[in-house]
């Protein structure tokens, strides 16, 4: 072989040439800065989104926590507060009868789409009376049966909505806040083709095709002649989706985008390389129990098993082993709201003993079996979990989702799920989710909590606090929710482009127009 | 040639029908449904079924397929059961990307792996031992690690490339080259370690041959005999290896695409095949069909001219 060496040289010249090659693709791009075109201009902030916020199209009421996406081209008739409240927005006055059955708005006038129709009274009808269209699971509860049911829409005059509700709604303008409170001209209502690809909005931004590409990126320029425009600081927003926690730590941390939610797993090295990180508490990790009246199930039927559940997990040992950072918690509420109680984490902390005994009571001393809906996300802390119970006699089975509609259909099919749950506004939650969402598909009922959660809803200051603390205590007595942790959401920004993000209350997504630029 | 090139395209468009009647098949047969992915958890089992019948999920099979295979052929892939748009110029766009990446890898290791293979046959001695060890290395290291590798490198310590993302080439050349960078290195460092050893040993065989010896007495320049007679001699099986790893390069983007959050058609098909969104799938579906059937193709003439003797069997 060694004959040929002779060719070595060009055997060098070719390698080098390939090298060359090589380093080219790599140098020619090393340039000054590995930013990208996104983030380049002051006057253009970029969003890392944790998916594709327009899978389903552009209609905001197709989704349930599209807000931060959804506010840059639609607005909304109230919108959310830096404190976590709420304001009028697309309405300017709002007000309630007597009874609360019924919601007057007053309509902002002068408000045009980006197509050029008016808002009217007549639009708004148009979108509430969408309510009972399965598909747009933003009106979910406001629908027919739902716990925050409207009965009827009126438009009295061109400026004037009223909502008549089913039974008290003291605080419905919390709902109006987000996706089903965005209004969709009478265009787009009119071709739901059409706004499959496009938005048909009044809100400060419109979508510029040109920079944006489906499930990637979302480029949205500044409408000129908008009626709020200076609450927004940006010219420019581009919402990139990033659906891959590493992916988009990295987008961040390399300055690609300016502000990004970060995942838990993701934290610390982003905090790592000196880019600013807010955290907010509020997402409590729950095992809540579907089959309340133990159809699926037979001893998740009966409270005191649901309760052996409650005492026999060490959610120390969980913490301490799996999610170091969150904290251990008994309580159904996080630990910033009304309600919370300390003292629930010692009542309905770990006692085996006492789940045992528990288990004994109900006529399951040997134990029992059921099998739970796993995914990738929760997979770890339900082997956690099986090996604590199994402690106490009871197997908890596995199942990986075999598709998304098996997952899905596990709050009906299992009778225990597993949720991050990021708790919005308590009695709002506990309508739309707890007692009429889709954590009780059975129509379970339970005298105590809608009792507390109406007295909740229609009280202030102590009164509201007791009722709040008993509901929480409630929910966590009668097994509904078995909470874990709570864990903190994370937003990450860019120091040197982005002031310090703020959350809206116990909204894990920074509003859009409370971000704004660092000088 | 012709009658060569007749039974190809006849071969191929057979497998594309197959692989569409697959697809089909294998779509409606996983678990689930569209309609229930668009309405969550906690849908009614009437809800779910009132929404397939919107987005004509329930109709029977055969009109399904008979409905989508009629607008096919005339260009129309349909919409997206999900998200409304025009499946066809989608992907149109998605396309690109992926075939930017694929096309990049299978070239960047074609000429790294070629280099380095007949250097290593070439030279023999240490050259050959270190070749051949750190080829075996890099060819058994995950692409995804090598990804995460290189974003740590080069984007977030050296700040040179970005992370994620891509720049259409009509934006910005130089920003498109460095969107596909890393993807494409990520992709290209075991591909060329696969071509190295394959380049490698068909040189070695081809150096050992007689002919080439007889050429070598003849007093031919060495340089001719290494890069005209036993490369050309080489090259069949490292051209038959290139093509089939284009293919797989086309697959593999899936991978990449998700770590450097690439507007690609693996990203498309990922969240396609989750939703249920047929017409997607099968998009998707054809054009990789297309892009294997057509590689084959290439494959099989560029073979047949690199070998004439290949174009009788």
């Amino acid at each position: 072989m060694n004959r040929f060496k002779s060719g070595s040289a060009r055997s060098g010249i070719l390698l080098a040439t390939a090298t060359a090659l090589t380093l080219t693709s790599v140098t020619a791009c090393s340039s000054s800065s590995a930013s990208g075109a996104s983030a380049s201009a002051s006057d253009t902030l970029t969003v890392g989104m944790d998916g594709d916020s327009a899978a389903n199209g552009y209609d905001p009421a197709k989704y349930t926590e599209m807000r931060q996406f959804f506010e840059s081209v639609y607005d909304s008739l109230f919108v959310k507060t830096a404190d976590g409240g709420v304001k009028p927005s697309l309405a300017t006055k709002f007000a309630y009868n007597k009874d609360k059955t019924q919601l007057t708005l007053t309509l902002r006038k002068g408000v045009t789409f980006a197509d050029g129709s008016k808002l009217t009274a007549a639009v708004v009808k148009k979108n509430l009376d969408r309510r009972n269209d399965a598909a747009l699971v933003a009106y979910g509860n406001m629908a027919k049966g739902g716990q925050a049911e409207i009965k009827q829409v009126t438009a009295p005059d061109d400026q004037t909505v009223v909502l008549t509700f089913a039974k008290a709604q003291p605080t419905f303008q919390e709902q109006l806040a987000s996706d089903a409170g965005m209004i969709v001209s009478a265009k787009g209502l009119a071709d739901s083709k059409a706004l499959g690809v496009a938005p048909y909005g009044s809100g400060p931004y419109t979508l510029e095709k040109s920079g944006s590409v489906k499930g990637s990126k979302y480029t949205m320029v500044r409408r000129k002649g908008y009626w709020n425009s200076a609450a927004f600081a940006y010219d420019t927003v581009v919402y990139r989706a990033l659906p891959d926690p590493q992916a988009r730590a990295n987008a961040l941390v390399s300055g690609q985008v300016d502000v990004a939610a970060v995942a838990g797993s993701t934290s610390s090295f982003v905090k790592s390389r000196g880019t600013g990180l807010s955290s907010l508490g509020g997402t409590v990790v729950t095992l809540p129990v579907f089959d309340k009246k133990g159809t699926v199930s037979k001893p998740f039927g009966d409270e005191r098993v649901r309760q052996a559940i409650q005492v026999a997990i060490n959610r120390q040992d969980l913490v301490s082993g799996l999610h170091k950072g969150d904290k251990p918690t008994s309580n159904a509420f996080p630990s910033s709201f009304d309600g919370y109680d300390a003292a629930l984490n010692t009542t309905w902390g770990y006692h085996p003993d006492k789940a045992k005994k528990l288990l004994a009571e109900a006529g399951y001393a040997k134990g029992f079996s059921f099998t739970v809906i796993t995914s990738q996300a929760n997979q770890t802390d339900l082997e956690a979990i099986q090996k604590q119970l199994k402690a106490v006699g009871i197997d908890m089975k596995l199942k990986a989702a075999a598709s998304t509609e098996e997952a899905f259909a596990a709050v009906s099919t299992t009778p225990l799920g597993y949720l991050a749950f990021n708790w919005p506004e308590p009695v709002v939650a506990m309508q739309a989710v707890v007692l009429g969402g889709f954590l009780n598909t059975q129509k379970a009922t339970d005298k105590q909590l809608t009792a507390y959660t109406d007295a909740a809803a229609g009280a202030t200051g102590a009164k509201r606090t007791e009722a709040l603390t008993k509901l929480n205590a409630r929910l966590v007595e009668t097994g509904w929710l078995i909470p874990l942790y709570e864990s903190y959401s994370y937003a990450g920004y860019n120091t040197k482009k982005v002031k310090p993000l703020t959350f809206a209350g116990n909204d894990a997504y920074p509003l859009l127009s409370s971000i704004k630029p660092a000088s | 040639m012709t009658r060569f090139l007749a039974r190809r395209a006849a071969m191929a468009v057979l497998t594309l029908l197959a692989v569409i009647v697959l697809t089909f098949a294998l779509v409606h047969s996983i678990p689930g449904s569209p309609g229930a992915v668009m309405l969550g958890p906690g849908a009614s089992a009437r809800d779910i079924h009132a929404q397939n019948e919107l987005l004509g999920w329930n109709q029977p099979l055969a009109v399904q397929f008979w409905d989508w295979i009629t607008h096919a052929v005339r260009g129309d892939l349909g919409t997206s059961l999900t998200g409304g748009n025009e499946v066809g110029p989608d992907l149109a766009s998605r396309l690109p990307v992926t075939a930017a990446i694929a096309l990049g890898a299978t070239a960047l290791s074609g000429v790294l792996g070629i280099v380095s293979g007949v250097v290593a046959a070439v030279r023999g001695g240490l050259v050959d031992r270190f070749i051949t060890a750190f080829s075996g290395i890099v060819v058994s290291l995950p692409t995804f690690w090598l990804g995460i590798l290189l974003v740590y490198v080069a984007s977030i310590r050296l700040g040179w490339l970005p992370a994620t993302g891509y720049t259409p080439f009509a934006d910005s050349p130089v920003d498109w080259a460095k969107s596909l960078a890393l993807p494409v290195l990520s992709l290209a460092i075991g591909g060329a370690a696969l071509v190295a050893r394959q380049a490698r040993a068909s040189m070695v065989e081809a150096l050992g041959q007689e002919h080439i010896r007889t050429l070598l007495a003849t007093g031919i320049p060495p340089w001719r005999l290494l890069y005209v007679h036993a490369l050309r001699n080489a090259s069949v099986p490292v051209v038959a290896g290139l093509g089939m790893q284009f293919v797989g390069l086309f697959g593999s983007t899936v991978i990449v695409e998700q770590i450097f959050a690439l507007p690609g058609l693996g990203q498309v098909a990922q969240a396609a095949v989750t939703s249920h969104d047929f017409p997607s799938v099968q998009g998707v579906v054809i054009i990789a069909t297309v892009v294997v059937v057509v590689t084959n193709v290439a494959l099989d003439v560029l073979i047949s001219a690199l070998n004439p003797k290949l174009r009788a069997a």
